[in-house]
């Protein structure tokens, strides 16, 4: 299906500046509504066929640029509980890309060139939300030393201590990304995504967007939400701990009980560059603004900046050694 | 290119400091150097001859090349200045007139006395000057010596660590022709006796050229590989309110025991050593001074 302008006929998209439904060709607001296309392969604008991977649920005609919805992939067993909407438009993704890398020293001056934003995409990324309930039990030993002189003596002392810990903790919407086309990794340092900025599931977010619906299912990612929020329970078992010089554990225990899981769809801006045979990513929290990439590196400049500075710093400490000579 | 001229600004203004700075420096050493000291005043000196090259390692024309720059120098530091080259043992000639000489103090006793009998000195007989020997014989010891020989106030200015840098100096430019060492020793002279006494480190310009391209290097790879996007998640990002709830928490004190041990102290410490390089010559003149062997 496509969202469709009343008053022009051209495809309207949710604009995460204005946040709300926005004609390009009309500068209409709010003016959406459903078309649906008979055949799922096929654009619900133009009818030109589109090639849709396994897991596509929204993407864009190649032909005329409409963003077309995959209904059956956002329905039923498929459908989002969630959504996150874009909140950095793609101009503010290129302004904060801009800002992350445009000063750098070796930046390519074709980094952000109109021709390779073209490229840039944003997608909603298929995420799974857990939530738990974490009680550690905790009890052990646990030292203080310290030491002081008096004369040509010192000494120390060591303060034994019984520690004990019973904590529950509540674990809210901890995400694991169920998309096996986004490196896990990558999806992780992108967070934390807002869970503030949750709305219930609605499809106009996504026109304007490519998605994907999930490839990975929620009982078979769940180990990585445990392993999470085994971590963090850990962590902060640790910083209520602290203070201790040494502590030995009696006992030791974490008990995580799922609560609920929820289907959500997050928001992500990917920029695909490729500069002289190599090619970089970089990925854009749609909602923080994160950003995650490596600096292009320009050959050329790193070979002018590097031999510059060379130069400078040669010539400087000679001049610097000629002057000591007379002073 | 604007970019990257303009990034390079300040280094091409810090370069330009320096430099002035360094243009400067010399204009005031020229300017106090010539005002400060006036004619030579010793009349009993038997020679007019400053340079000695009896190793015959200088051409006609860089001898006067040298004489030149040394009668120029002579007046901007009011000392005199000779230059000796030899090609011959000096043991016999120490042991003629010592019951003992180690052997890098042959070059030293030949230069006090070459001074002494010739009665160099800018003030006055035997008064402020320096005589730098280079002696190109490799003596039993397989070394060729030099000595740097400093009288008068060219004594008082000079400290060991002043020669060194001088010498080495001197040895460093004479790699590329022994005019050119003697000119660099006599032009490091008028520098040392118009400036603060203050030394170089003394760099070389290979080591000079090897440390900035280390920098340059470090400035390349730091730029290179910084990644944009570290983790930003800590533990209580997912936890609700950010707090967990305590349920029990016991930080029950049990017992201490204290253990005591002796300090053992190291008492003493190390001393300094050394000493200057003044003496008396053979003709109760004093004089200071310093060698290199190579």
């Amino acid at each position: 299906m496509i969202y469709k302008c009343k008053n022009c006929g051209g495809n309207v998209v949710y604009h995460p500046d204005k946040k709300m439904m926005y004609c390009p060709h009309c500068d209409g607001t709010d003016s959406e509504e459903e078309v649906k296309s008979s055949v799922v392969t096929e654009c619900a604008s133009c009818g030109a066929p589109m090639e849709l991977s396994s897991y596509t649920s929204a993407c864009k005609c190649e032909h005329c640029g409409s963003y077309t919805i995959v209904e059956e992939r956002v329905g039923g067993e498929f459908a989002p509980h969630l959504i996150m909407p874009f909140k950095i438009s793609r101009e503010g993704a290129v302004k904060l890309l801009e800002k992350e890398f445009q000063n750098r020293f070796f930046t390519p001056a074709t980094f952000l060139s109109a021709a390779t934003l073209e490229g840039m995409e944003g997608i909603y990324v298929p995420f799974f939300l857990y939530d738990y309930l974490a009680t550690f039990d905790y009890a052990g030993t646990g030292t203080k030393v310290r030491s002081w002189r008096s004369g040509n003596t010192e000494y120390v002392e060591t303060s034994y201590f019984r520690v004990e810990r019973n904590m529950d903790i509540d674990f809210d919407k901890i995400p694991v990304d169920a998309s096996i086309n986004m490196d896990d990794q990558k999806m992780d340092l992108l967070e934390p995504f807002d869970g503030k900025a949750l709305e219930a599931f609605q499809k106009k977010y996504m026109s304007g967007f490519q998605a994907e619906r999930y490839s990975e299912g929620l009982m078979e990612l769940e180990p990585r939400a445990q392993e999470k929020a085994r971590r963090d329970s850990e962590e902060l078992l640790r910083e209520s701990l602290s203070g201790y010089t040494t502590l030995r554990a009696d006992r030791k225990h974490l008990n995580l009980q799922r609560q609920t899981a929820n289907y959500a769809l997050l928001p992500v801006w990917v920029y695909y560059y490729n500069y002289h045979g190599q090619r970089y990513t970089y990925y854009i929290n749609g909602q923080s603004g994160k950003i995650l990439g490596k600096t292009p590196i320009s050959k050329g400049k790193m070979f002018a900046y590097g031999g510059g500075l060379w130069a400078f710093l040669f010539t400087m400490m000679l001049l610097v050694k000629m002057i000591l000579e007379v002073l | 290119m604007k970019r990257f001229l303009k990034r390079f600004k300040i280094c091409l203004l810090i370069l330009g400091v320096l430099a002035a700075f360094y243009f400067i420096l010399t204009g005031i050493h020229s300017l106090t150097g010539s005002m400060r000291n006036g004619e030579r005043q010793n009349t009993e000196c038997t020679t007019k001859e400053r340079v000695f090259d009896q190793a015959d390692v200088l051409s006609d024309e860089e001898e006067e090349k040298l004489r030149k720059l040394i009668a120029k120098r002579e007046k901007q530091t009011g000392c005199d200045i000779v230059l000796v080259t030899l090609d011959e043992s000096l043991r016999d000639y120490a042991y003629e007139r010592q019951d003992y000489a180690a052997t890098e103090k042959y070059v030293m006793i030949y230069a006090d006395d070459f001074y002494d009998e010739h009665l160099f000195g800018y003030d006055k007989p035997k008064g402020n000057g320096v005589l730098f020997l280079d002696n190109l014989y490799r003596e039993d010891d397989g070394y060729a010596y030099s000595w740097f020989c400093t009288t008068g106030k060219a004594e008082e200015k000079y400290t060991n660590a002043m020669i060194d840098h001088l010498l080495e100096k001197s040895y460093r430019w004479s790699k590329i022709s022994p005019y050119h060492g003697y000119k660099a020793c006599i032009n490091q002279f008028y520098h040392d006796m118009n400036g603060f006494g203050l030394i170089s480190i003394n760099f070389s310009v290979p080591i000079l050229l090897a440390v900035s391209l280390v920098m340059a290097v470090l400035f390349v790879v730091t730029n290179t590989g910084s990644e944009a996007g570290g983790k930003t998640t800590s533990a209580n990002t997912y936890v609700k309110g950010g707090k967990v709830k305590m349920n029990h928490r016991e930080d029950r004190f049990i017992r201490k025991n204290v253990v005591q041990h002796r300090i053992q102290t190291n008492s003493g410490g190390g001393g300094r050593s050394g000493g200057g390089g003044h003496h008396v010559s053979s003709g109760g003149v004093s004089h200071g001074g310093g060698g290199h062997r190579h």
